[in-house]
């Protein structure tokens, strides 16, 4: 070691190294409470989120006052009805003489009539598939439902003689199935529901003879499964049973309504020809009936031609539509086939076969129909009163009228201040399923839930539902959908939407930048580049914008209320240009005067983040620009802006940001807290995100915080939409700035 | 093409610009104090003397630069073509345009070489063929050879000698009389800087050549005149000595030049 003079003054030797470890010490501490502060801020910024996600997603008890999906089926089997050379009829054997007796006829009906007629009709593959055991099990060929019969343990214990049957059902099912037309359940699945019901019995099950046992047995429940039931009972029967097997048919649904739902029942085992859904699952056994299911076959649809028919044999589920509807020859539905007409032989309206075809083969949704079945559907549902006042807010066509006559019309149309739909353009297909949606449909919420619970507890709810609300189905619900986003707000949760938000919001912002922008870029160069920083006024000007950026947003709002909506009346109400519609005056509580309060609010913020970034421009850039013969003005607009403009543009996107979400001063200036029509433009009255969300959490149902979270995730993804193409512009920019 | 001519500061033809009693102020202080001047036209002149003796205050008088400082302001005339440049009916952007200058600090604008080249040329109304300039020009800074493939990409892509020669370019494509050069090649290194006296040599055919300098080789080296400014005990510069550059560096008439030249103050 060398002795250098004063080096005494420091630690030596050890000390030297424990003295850096304290320094690196301090520092470490500082790094773990920055970690600290950053992992605290980031797990609030998701619990935030998930917040506001649980409130957006989650179950829903809904009740439709006319299910959809019935509507949809009416229009489906209007259409089939109404095809040209359309026979129906109830009598299956009536249709497949028919159709065994026309080379040009067509028609469906059960597998079963198909097999007892085999030598004069032909069974049609569709996508080249054939009906058989193999492809129906397997549910490869689609026109196909299950058929299962319910019973449960207690009444297996209790009634011997229903134990006894069910055994019985299931040693006889391959034949009776069979010999009624249906395709029997596998022997594998046959041999799993032996077990389940031997499990379910305390005797243990074994051989059953049915001459040792007497009662009544009731069966209820699906159509389509009664035949196997009777045949089956007339064999029990006929086997010696002492009692009596009755069989009633009430469709399936009704089967589960009298065995699941009534408090008390003579039911012993349902017929069904689907499974059995959650709900009434749930509501079985909240009666303590656990339902066993017992699936003993499956029952197929033959759609099928004159055995003599030799130009089709396959059908591709397209062609099975058209097969069906609208087309009048072969040759339309495909062009390889004749142009000979076709005569169709289908079951008639009130047939389970029709509804079971229809939903199969033509599956729509209710927003899908075309527009004149959806006004059909509507005009259907709705008094002739509330069809006219429809109409005279807007038309349904622009030719013709659906619920007035034309001389009333013309007289309303005639008045000093005729209706709005004298001169609004027709509704379209969006509009008119709404109105079906909340005339017709009427779905109703009866209780929501929020998506953990909905994850989490999803039988409880569903248990819940089937006792307190019979009718109602649990859904799982996105509040953020097509329609939320599309529909004006409503007073009904289920049918509001935030379209007028959303319009409202981008109106206001789209004001606020058309104002604030320039005059805040503008000032800010007038300020940097212009004013002479000594004088007294210009000091006395930068410190009060400084100041104002600081101001609360409420007083920004009372200045608005002042300004804008009170004196300046004329000017933001439209009055000067002529744009006030008679009665329906905003008195300058419009779009223009609040985009022009947020624009004041954020003028501050933007000539500051201005001034900012043309400081920042180097001065030597300047002078470059002068030294060339430039004058001020073409070395600002050339080479200062362009250098300063990303710099304005980050303070002006975190500016806009704010100014999307502000609520309180716009509640002063007085925008409308239950609007629903859109903004038409800068003189319209408005609503905005924030206030709308704003006014749905303050309300106590639920229901409307479900619709606050999701209006939440819309105003977000719009902000950041907005950023992001902010951001990018602003980094093309700087790209292109070298 | 007008020969180099080699005249003394006494010709008393006409000078290229001429500065007369000239006193700078930044507010109350004075900066430079009774400066006379005469530069020769198509030569070389170096300004030279101590840190803060005000030579780049006095260079930024000729084209009225000092007027973007807001507390500066001057007394004296300085002659131009006939005409005080201060005078109240001078427009300095017309000053600017014939009056060029480069300056310490390589500074191309955030463009390509070709719109760097050729935006003062457009603001100032130029008519004739864009890109038949631009190689003049790049030429004339001999700069072509080496962004000849390259003149859309940025101006801030090439070195800072390159971008020195750049902004030489940019300033000769505007036809300046008078280029006024602000310590060109200090931000640079020695290779660049021979570059840049070469390129300033070359210039000197078509255009008069005012050069602040400090360093003294460079002077000697490239300049035909030299003046020495000093700084007196108020800290405003005056000039001290003003002749040809052989004669300011081998016989020095004033001590003080003496002292600056051989190293022994500054």
């Amino acid at each position: 070691m060398i002795d250098q003079p004063g080096a005494d003054l420091y630690p030596q030797g050890e000390a030297i190294q424990a003295q850096i470890k304290k320094r690196h010490r301090t520092g470490r501490i500082w790094r773990y409470l920055f970690f600290t502060a950053l992992v605290l801020a980031i797990i609030t910024l998701i619990v935030l989120m998930l917040n506001i996600i649980n409130q957006s997603f989650g179950l829903v008890a809904e009740q439709n006052a006319v299910p959809p999906n019935m509507l949809v089926r009416d229009y489906q089997e209007g259409r089939l009805l109404s095809a040209s050379n359309v026979v129906t009829s109830e009598d299956d054997f009536y249709l497949a003489e028919e159709i065994g007796a026309d080379p040009q006829a067509t028609g469906f009906f059960g597998y079963a009539f198909f097999k007892n007629n085999e030598e004069q009709l032909k069974a049609l593959t569709i996508d080249g598939v054939a009906p058989n055991a193999e492809t129906v099990n397997n549910g490869e060929y689609p026109l196909t439902r299950p058929l299962y019969i319910y019973t449960t343990a207690d009444i297996l214990n209790s009634k011997p003689e229903v134990a006894a049957f069910v055994q019985y059902y299931l040693d006889n099912a391959p034949a009776v199935v069979k010999g009624v037309g249906y395709f029997p359940a596998g022997t594998e699945e046959l041999n799993a529901a032996k077990a389940t019901v031997a499990n379910a019995l305390e005797s243990g099950g074994g051989t059953v003879n049915p001459a040792d046992h007497a009662g009544t047995i009731v069966a209820s429940g699906s159509s389509t499964v009664w035949p196997v039931t009777s045949a089956m009972s007339i064999w029990f029967e006929e086997d010696g049973f002492a009692g009596d097997v009755i069989v009633e048919r009430v469709g399936t649904t009704g089967g589960f309504q009298d065995f699941c739902y009534a408090a008390t029942t003579d039911v012993d085992i349902v017929n069904a020809s689907r499974p059995i859904s959650q709900l009434e699952f749930e509501a079985c056994r909240s009666h303590d009936r656990e339902p066993l299911e017992i699936r003993i076959g499956t029952d197929a649809l033959a759609v099928v031609v004159n055995h003599e028919n030799d130009f089709v044999s396959d059908v591709s589920q397209a062609e099975l539509q058209n097969l069906f509807v609208e087309t009048e020859n072969w040759s339309a539905v495909n062009s390889a086939w004749p142009a000979a007409p076709i005569r169709r032989f289908i079951p008639s309206e009130d047939s389970g076969t029709l509804d079971f075809f229809v939903d199969t083969v033509f599956d729509t949704n209710l927003e899908d129909l075309p527009y004149d079945s959806l006004v059909e559907i509507l005009a259907g549902g709705i008094s002739l009163n509330v069809g006219r006042r429809l109409e005279r807010e807007q038309r349904f066509y622009a030719d013709t009228l659906v619920f007035e006559d034309q001389a009333t019309w013309d007289e309303v149309c005639a008045e000093a201040e005729p209706p709005a739909g004298c001169t609004a353009p027709p509704r379209d297909q969006n509009n008119v399923f709404l109105l079906v949606q909340e005339r017709i449909v009427q779905p109703q919420f009866l209780e929501t839930w929020y998506l953990w619970p909905s994850l989490t507890q999803r039988d409880e709810i569903v248990r819940t539902v089937a006792e307190k609300y019979p009718n109602a189905e649990v859904i799982f619900q996105s509040w953020i959908n097509g329609q939320f986003i599309t529909s004006p707000q409503s007073s009904t949760p289920e049918i509001a939407g935030i379209r007028t938000a959303i319009l409202g919001s981008l109106w206001v912002i789209a004001i606020t930048f058309l104002f604030s922008f320039p005059l805040g870029v503008g000032a800010a160069i007038y300020l940097e580049e212009y004013a002479d920083h000594t004088k007294r006024f210009n000091q006395i000007i930068q410190t009060n914008i400084n100041n104002l950026a600081g101001v609360p947003s409420i007083i920004y709002g009372m200045l608005g209320l002042a300004v804008f909506v009170r004196l300046l009346e004329p000017l933001t109400s439209g009055a000067v240009f002529g744009a006030v519609e008679s009665g329906v005056t905003a008195n300058g509580r419009t779009i223009l005067s609040a985009g022009l309060t947020l624009g004041l609010l954020i003028l501050p913020i933007i000539i500051i983040s201005a001034q900012e970034s043309i400081r920042a421009v180097p001065g030597s850039l300047r002078q470059a620009s002068l030294g060339l013969g430039a004058t001020k003005w073409q070395t600002i607009w050339n080479h200062v802006l362009p250098n300063a403009l990303p710099g304005i543009l980050t303070g002006t996107i975190l500016s806009m940001s704010r100014a999307i979400g502000e609520t309180a001063p716009l509640v002063v200036v007085g925008a409308s807290t239950f609007i629903t029509f859109d903004p038409t433009g800068p003189f319209s009255k408005f609503t905005v995100l924030p206030i709308q969300i704003y006014q749905w959490t303050a309300r106590p149902q639920q229901i409307f915080r479900n619709l606050a979270g999701a209006a939440i995730i819309v105003l977000l993804f719009l902000l950041l939409t907005m950023n992001a193409t902010a951001i990018y512009l602003r980094n093309r920019f700087s790209k292109r700035m070298g | 093409m007008i020969a180099n001519n080699k005249s003394t500061p006494t010709n008393n033809g006409r000078y290229a610009i001429e500065a007369k009693n000239v006193n700078i102020y930044y507010g109350d202080f004075r900066a430079v104090k009774e400066v006379n001047l005469q530069f020769e036209p198509r030569a070389i002149t170096a300004l030279i003397g101590p840190s803060g003796c005000g030579k780049s205050t006095v260079l930024r008088a000729f084209n009225r630069m000092n007027d973007l400082v807001p507390i500066s302001w001057m007394e004296g005339e300085i002659m131009f073509q006939g005409k005080n440049i201060y005078d109240a009916d001078v427009d300095p952007v017309r000053v600017r345009r014939q009056i060029g200058m480069v300056f310490q600090k390589p500074n191309p604008f955030p463009k390509s070489i070709y719109d760097n080249v050729l935006w003062g040329a457009k603001i100032n109304g130029f008519k004739g063929n864009a890109d038949e300039l631009v190689e003049q020009s790049l030429r004339q800074a001999a700069l072509w050879d080496e962004v000849k493939d390259k003149l859309q990409d940025s101006g801030l892509a090439l070195s800072g000698g390159q971008q020195q020669r750049l902004c030489i370019a940019r300033t000769i494509a505007v036809k300046p009389e008078i280029i006024l050069m602000d310590e060109p090649a200090s931000a640079l290194d020695p290779i660049s800087t021979l570059r840049i006296e070469e390129l300033i040599q070359d210039l000197k055919r078509n255009y008069t050549i005012l050069i602040v300098t400090h360093n003294m080789q460079q002077a000697a080296r490239a300049s035909d005149f030299t003046a020495f400014l000093n700084m007196d005990e108020d800290r405003a510069g005056y000039l001290v000595e003003y002749g040809e550059t052989d004669q300011i560096f081998t016989n020095p008439q004033d001590e003080l030049t003496e002292q600056y030249i051989t190293g022994r103050f500054g």
